[in-house]
């Protein structure tokens, strides 16, 4: 791939002359748009962020505190809460992606109303977070409607305090993560799944391989792309894309107990003013999805020297 | 014989649970909306007493919910459209532009795909504010497509790379301009993957909150997520009517969703299968 | 083959996409509503347009409505006004305002609760000064003023007086063998109701937290009780006192002693205060504080007969436990960045008119903040009652001395979490005091402004 690139740029290189600087700018000229959003939309506020970091006070009435910000955010026990439970929402990401990987498996045998099915799992991809956080805190209630209907069903040991129980809130959370996000995986499984070459299948069943050894030696780790894709996704949303779903389910409570960085980020930065400690909360956070985008680097580039 | 039987039942058991947890939230907003307070706080299994439209008269009539859907369009339209643009050329030329560094470009697109959003929000108000563009869609417009950009150009320059490479050479050859060959060949070519991305990302548009709640504060300026939080607060002790406007808001694309089922899984399923 | 592709139709399809970006930046540049530029001249107080954010609708359930009428009838008046009322919810009331107030643009008028929650936008140079704007001799007619003083300016108007007393069901209670005619006085009483209560498989108390409303109610009724003045309440925040000394926090201890002996609704921590409200109206729990406009509109539907009122039961021995809970709750003001600032105070100013009052009373129930109200207005025994205690010298509600961060960041979730088991009463009181000394480092000018207020400036 590399070398036919060499080529490329010779090629360019002798048309210069001949064709003008048409040829050679071009490239240039596609990219330039995409530098200047990227430019103002994550290179000048990653600089100002790490920039507001060392004040105290509001915009228009900033005050230098150093690292400040940085040391009391690690005696924040509310900061830590939330940290922690962005931790806890990575295990989102196994239980999704093992989800849809059973789901599309079954789908891809093509049983009974399998197209139905797929219709179905996807909606509550398209439906809104906010309005998934908004009727999830109806129904997840103490007295709501999963809970009457545990009840009814003599399931009442089942029938926890979802949203008000502090140790069960932000789980109560990653559960509307999974639901909602279930539906993109599946799709995205079952593309993989149809690409895949037929004669792997068909070399397998020759081979009397049964179907659980089909799926686990042959299918899956030609899946192995699709899944560490998923997987990606489903970490940077639970690190980063919770806000509707906490705001409206839970907002951070009871007590603290669900909150999680964005939710904090945008208290402090916009409810109440605190644009510095926000902007301190912010590069802990990059720090902290920096080490995911050092693993994936890492993963891609070990996959792609094989 | 007996034991694949009963795995059959198994996984069609596993669907339908699967299933009925997909559908039961939308049946819940939709049965909710047309029942009164009493109603739902008695009976709040049950159905409807029959097709009541009053709640969402009322929130017709408290909200200005259509100049938000309105406006949700817009910013859907626009950031979806800039975005998916900017992101056919860039990706064009990280794939076919004889760049050296390739491989370093797609390196650190991908490290933006993970930084989280929220973190670039708050220099991002100032500079709105700076501009005097707060409470106008361009100022969302703006970021979200600028938000977009590195999974648009992820997905897309992941799928240039199997458009063959003598096309764009014999193109060249017949003296085509590169934007013709972009527009001529590589997007028809692509057209699955943009599918796909125009999908992904208008969803996203359609559904964010946290920039939308943070830019947009005029009551007129919001988009529909953003006056849909507004709905908790106000209507806390009349849940049928925060129920009516969460229906508003996901019967557009709901109904996209049903009548062009079969397209938008099948352009998802080529589109996301490299 | 491929040079069919022809140049023009690229230059073609270009210069459409172009026209397109041009039409829609055209179109965007109108959205921007909150350009007065319809109306003219600044001088004239009954002409421009009003952006009004308003708030009352969980302490006076039927205020928005009546608003809505008013401002109807205020543009009948003057042909040149327009007012826009934006209703707010309890949640994103003062966040809503702190975003907006940084974007340097926002409503005319806004309203946050009394004393911090106002001042803080004051010194924050959000908040117009009300002197020029009102008549001193119109502005001596409301009451509790005092609660928005700074610099010795009056920053807000009040629209209403209301109390939070302190509420039962004399149905439920009769039905547990109490006297429904007496609610409990003392905290041994209190707990001995509760415990009489739940044997009777009655829920004692109905309250919510999942805005953590309950946290900071409990301070403000409860909490100040061990302390002797609105002074020794200012201290904690201004440094000079520690939340974690027993006179501030041991109502921690109380709210712990209530959850874990399961005095408290099941489903508390996952409904809001408004619902608890509702739930109890239903007969759903005992007892419960809630606000004289919630008790005006179960008056009005019926239900007078069930509920009795009082001020909070004596938990506490300082002086401040002989005071009832009462505020001027949520007050208008005019911003800082207003264009329109005397149209906004004349229009502030003709809510106070007598006929409005009077309107005002008769559709909401809740009292209006205005001596010219007369008290025999009050027909009804019940609110009689109230009126009488929302009347007596030394009303105090402590939520409003806290700074919003802390109360927001402080006392409602800690309170909330000792509730909920997820904290201790000391770990809590731990809690909120490093959310004051947080608030001290984050907002110094606002701790240093809070300091000069408190020491009478």
């Amino acid at each position: 791939m590399i070398e036919s690139q060499g080529s490329a740029v010779t090629v360019r290189g002798k048309n210069r002359l001949r064709n003008g600087r048409y040829r050679e700018i071009w490239p240039a000229v596609f990219l330039l748009p995409a530098i200047f959003m990227l430019g103002v939309v994550f290179v000048f506020p990653l600089i100002s962020v790490v920039k507001f970091s060392f004040y105290a006070g509001r915009v228009g009435d900033l005050a230098p505190v150093g690292f400040a910000n940085y040391y009391n955010l690690l005696h924040d026990s509310v900061f830590l809460i939330a940290i922690k439970n962005n931790l806890k929402l990575l295990i989102t990401a196994p239980v999704s992606v093992a989800l849809a990987l059973t789901i599309s498996l079954i789908l891809y045998e093509g049983v009974k109303g399998w197209r139905t099915y797929r219709i179905i799992v996807f909606i509550p991809y398209i439906i809104p977070g906010t309005v998934v956080g908004l009727s999830f805190s109806y129904l997840l209630q103490q007295s709501g409607i999963l809970n009457t209907v545990l009840n009814r069903l003599h399931l009442s040991k089942l029938a926890l305090d979802w949203l008000g129980n502090g140790a069960l809130s932000i789980y109560s959370v990653g559960g509307l993560l999974i639901w909602s996000q279930l539906g993109f995986s599946v799709i995205a499984l079952t593309a993989a799944l149809l690409s895949l070459p037929q004669e792997v299948n068909e070399a397998a069943i020759v081979d009397g391989a049964s179907k659980w050894q089909k799926q686990r030696y042959v299918i899956i780790p030609q899946l192995k792309n699709t899944i560490q894709f998923l997987f990606v996704l489903q970490i940077i949303n639970a690190l980063a894309w919770v806000f509707p779903y906490v705001f409206t389910l839970t907002r951070g409570g009871p007590g603290n107990s669900s909150m999680v960085m964005d939710l904090f980020i945008w208290q402090y930065g916009f409810s109440l003013g605190s644009v510095g400690y926000a902007s301190a909360a912010a590069v802990y956070l990059l720090g902290l999805s920096g080490i995911f985008i050092y693993l994936y680097s890492r993963i891609r580039r070990n996959q792609e020297e094989l | 014989m007996k034991r694949l039987r009963e795995l059959g039942l198994l996984q069609q058991g596993f669907l339908v649970v699967i299933s009925i947890s997909s559908i039961y939230p939308v049946w819940f907003i939709l049965q909710t909306a047309m029942k009164t307070n009493q109603e739902y706080m008695l009976r709040p299994l049950n159905l409807p007493q029959g097709l009541r439209l009053e709640n969402i008269k009322e929130v017709f009539n408290s909200f200005p919910v259509l100049h938000w859907a309105f406006n949700s369009l817009l910013v859907c339209i626009f950031s979806v459209g800039f975005c998916t643009v900017i992101a056919l050329f860039a990706s064009y030329s990280i794939v076919f532009g004889g760049w050296k560094s390739t491989r370093a470009m797609l390196n650190s697109n991908i490290a933006l795909m993970v930084i989280p959003p929220v973190t670039l929000v708050i220099p991002m108000f100032s500079l709105m504010v700076d501009l005097h563009l707060m409470n106008t869609l361009p100022s969302v417009i703006f970021f979200y497509t600028g938000l977009f950009l590195p999974f648009s150009i992820f997905l897309l320059s992941n799928f240039m790379k199997s458009v063959p490479r003598e096309l764009i050479e014999a193109a060249k050859i017949d003296g085509l301009s590169a934007i013709s060959t972009l527009w001529r060949i590589v997007v028809p070519l692509s057209s699955a993957a943009i599918f796909t991305l125009i999908l992904v990302n208008a969803i996203y548009a359609w559904n964010e909150l946290l920039i939308a709640m943070v830019f947009l504060q005029q009551q007129n300026s919001r988009t529909l997520m953003s006056g849909l939080v507004l709905f908790q607060g106000r209507f806390s002790t009349n849940i049928p009517l925060v129920m009516a406007g969460a229906l508003i808001s996901i019967i557009p694309p709901l109904l996209m969703y049903i009548f062009g089922q079969r397209f938008f899984i099948k352009g998802m399923l080529s589109g996301i299968g490299k | 083959m491929l040079s069919r592709f022809s140049t023009s139709r690229k230059v073609g399809k270009l210069s459409f996409l172009i026209a397109i970006v041009s039409i829609t930046g055209l179109a965007f540049s109108n959205t921007q509503t909150f350009a007065s530029s319809a109306f003219k001249s600044a001088a004239d107080p009954y002409s421009g347009k009003l952006v009004y954010w308003f708030w009352a609708e969980s302490d006076v359930p039927g205020s928005t409505a009546w608003m809505q009428a008013a401002i109807k009838r205020y543009e009948a008046l003057h042909k040149n006004i327009s007012i826009e009322l934006v209703p707010q919810g309890s949640d994103t009331l003062q966040g809503a305002f702190e975003t907006t107030a940084q974007s340097k643009s926002g409503p005319d008028i806004a309203m946050q609760w009394a004393t911090l929650p106002v001042l803080t936008p004051v010194w924050r140079g959000q908040v117009a000064s009300l002197k020029g704007l009102v008549k001193p001799s119109e502005m001596a007619n409301w009451l509790n003023t005092s609660e928005n003083v700074s610099g010795g300016e009056v920053w807000a108007m009040p629209l209403y007086l209301l109390g939070e007393p302190f509420v039962w069901n004399k149905t439920l209670f009769k039905k547990a063998g109490l006297d429904p005619n007496k609610g409990p006085t003392t905290w041994a009483e209190f707990l001995a109701f509760s415990a009489k209560l739940k044997a009777a498989g009655i829920t004692p108390i109905q309250m919510g937290l999942k805005d953590g409303a309950f946290g900071a109610w409990f301070q403000a009724t409860v909490g100040t009780q061990n302390l002797d003045s609105v002074q020794e309440l200012k201290d904690v925040y201004t440094g000079k006192a520690k939340f974690t000394d027993p006179k501030y926090s041991s109502y921690l201890t109380q709210l712990d002693t209530l959850s874990k002996k399961g005095y408290f609704n099941k489903d508390i921590a996952s409904i809001d205060i408004n619902q608890a409200w509702q739930n109890f109206a239903q007969g759903k729990g005992a007892m419960t504080w809630t606000t004289d406009g919630n008790v005006a509109a179960w008056v009005k539907a019926g239900l007078e007969k069930q509920i009795g009122v009082q001020m909070t039961p004596k938990l506490g021995t300082g002086k401040l436990a002989n005071f009832h809970t009462a505020t001027q709750s949520i007050s208008a003001f005019i911003t800082s960045w207003s264009k329109n600032k005397q149209a906004a105070a004349t229009f502030l100013s003709w809510l106070h008119q007598p006929e409005n009052l009077a309107s005002w009373y008769e559709a909401t129930g809740a009292f209006p903040a205005d001596k010219r109200f007369s008290a025999a207005n009050i027909k009804n025994p019940l609110m009689k009652k109230l009126f009488a205690l929302n009347s007596q010298p030394g009303q105090l509600w402590a939520e409003n001395y806290a700074p919003p961060q802390v109360d927001s960041n402080g006392l409602r979730p800690f309170g909330a979490a000792v509730v909920t088991g997820t904290s201790t009463p000391a770990k809590a009181a731990a809690d909120i005091q490093n959310s004051i000394k947080q608030w001290q480092t984050q907002q110094p000018a606002d701790f240093k402004s809070y300091k000069l207020w408190a020491s009478g400036k």
